[in-house]
């Protein structure tokens, strides 16, 4: 989909609930994944997901289309909630209705059980992850959004709306900490 | 560990690509039963969103005609009827006066009373019994608190004459000589006891927050005449600028 496209997209799902699910089904997976290498919790990760796309939808009213993708907003909001999350050191109350309860309860079981399964097979990343999530939650968010989401520098300054020359210093420092971190365990 | 190594891992470390589909499904069954209340929401604060700017507008307009037309009206209408009840006003207006200028500042009114004869002629209303006695009324500024609703003052107000220069006042006598109505009406031997020019009348003007009392701007420049001859006295008005006589009057007779 181009920016055109999702312009259109987007101002048709301020009226029309399919068009909302189609963006909805565009950026779920997306942005689950980031929410994930985040906080490498499969029952969090839901839960943050869950909240991201409410608060997306909650404020669909008032967003105003700037000539960058949707999803750097969807990025910004799940970016907020993780930060929510690491703040309160607990998973936060999901205030969606319908969530806890499942079409197949069996299925959704399954399909976390899964994931934490295929979770806990990347323990290199999971390691990584650990040592990331000691950092400053600004340096977090840059390393991840850089190497986990492949993001480029332009990119990440859409999502956090930082300058790129605040992105490039803060992913320089991120990575200097890490490389610090890194080096103390070993 | 050097920087370039750091990266390295970070670029190449292989990444979990988890899906639940299930969480994906019953996730946007719930947000589509949002949607619709979101959605109403929406339509609720669209809609007064478009409504307060008229509403605030509806709102700016109103006072401004209410402030600036219906209040003044409404306190001008409050001011004549409080100063009709005051005795002394009811009793000038009884005699022939009129209110002629209301103005108002902020809970006070301030109502210009005057005669609706030319002001002149009352001050030489001479009764045929007691010829010499004025009954002097030029106008009064009366000043009313609207809040009280009551006349807090009345101010009596002093005519303003104009003094006549000595070549005016020659020229008056001449017209008074000549003219065919006067020589008419008063006798030949009849002596001019006093020339004075009439006062102008009057009218309120607000300046910031105060009120005066001026003389209404006029063309003509009216002088009175009293002429005297034994107990018979008369009057006649001339019109400087035009220099002609508008009127001659008797006036009555005294019983001295």
């Amino acid at each position: 989909m181009n920016l055109d496209e999702e312009k259109k997209l987007v101002y048709k799902a301020k009226k029309d609930p399919e068009a909302f699910g189609k963006l909805y089904n565009e950026y779920y997976s997306k942005i689950f994944a980031y929410i994930l290498k985040r906080v490498a919790n499969v029952d969090a990760a839901q839960d943050i997901t869950s909240e991201t796309f409410y608060k997306a939808l909650k404020n669909m009213w008032r967003f105003r289309w700037q000539n960058i993708p949707f999803s750097a907003w969807l990025y910004r909001i799940a970016s907020n909630e993780i930060a929510n999350f690491f703040r309160k050191k607990k998973r936060k109350t999901v205030s969606l209705e319908g969530i806890s309860e499942p079409t197949s309860n069996s299925n959704l079981l399954e399909e976390i059980i899964e994931a934490q399964e295929q979770l806990k097979k990347h323990e290199e990343f999971l390691c990584l992850q650990e040592k990331i999530s000691t950092l400053p939650i600004k340096y977090q968010e840059i390393i991840t959004l850089r190497f986990f989401e492949k993001k480029q520098i332009k990119e990440i300054s859409e999502i956090l709306r930082k300058r790129e020359g605040t992105v490039k210093s803060l992913l320089h420092r991120g990575l200097e900490r890490l490389r610090r971190e890194m080096d103390a365990i070993n | 560990m050097k920087e370039e190594d750091l990266i390295r891992k970070l670029e190449e470390v292989s990444l979990p690509a988890i899906e639940i589909p299930s969480h994906q499904r019953n996730l946007r069954l719930a947000l589509l039963n949002r949607y619709f209340k979101e959605k109403r929401n929406w339509e609720v604060f669209g809609f007064f969103k478009k409504a307060i700017p008229a509403t605030l507008t509806m709102i700016i307009l109103m006072s401004l005609v209410y402030n600036f037309l219906i209040l003044p009206g409404r306190n001008l209408a409050k001011a004549r009827e409080i100063s009709l009840k005051n005795p002394q006003i009811k009793e000038w207006i009884e005699k022939g006066a009129i209110i002629k200028d209301i103005e108002i500042i902020e809970n006070k009114a301030y109502v210009l009373v005057q005669p609706t004869s030319k002001i002149g002629e009352a001050s030489v209303a001479l009764k045929p019994e007691t010829p010499r006695i004025k009954e002097e009324f030029f106008g009064a500024l009366a000043e009313i608190d609207l809040k009280d609703k009551k006349v807090s003052s009345i101010e009596k107000i002093d005519p303003v004459v104009v003094a006549l220069t000595e070549k005016e006042q020659e020229r008056i006598k001449e017209i008074s000589t000549n003219d065919p109505e006067i020589q008419k009406t008063i006798p030949k031997e009849a002596e001019i006891l006093k020339i004075e020019t009439v006062p102008a009348p009057l009218r309120l003007m607000k300046k910031d927050s105060s009120v005066s009392v001026v003389s209404e701007s006029t063309e003509e420049k009216e002088v009175q005449v009293i002429y005297e001859y034994g107990q018979k006295q008369w009057e006649s008005k001339i019109d400087l600028k035009k220099e002609e006589v508008k009127a001659v009057n008797f006036l009555g007779e005294s019983k001295e």
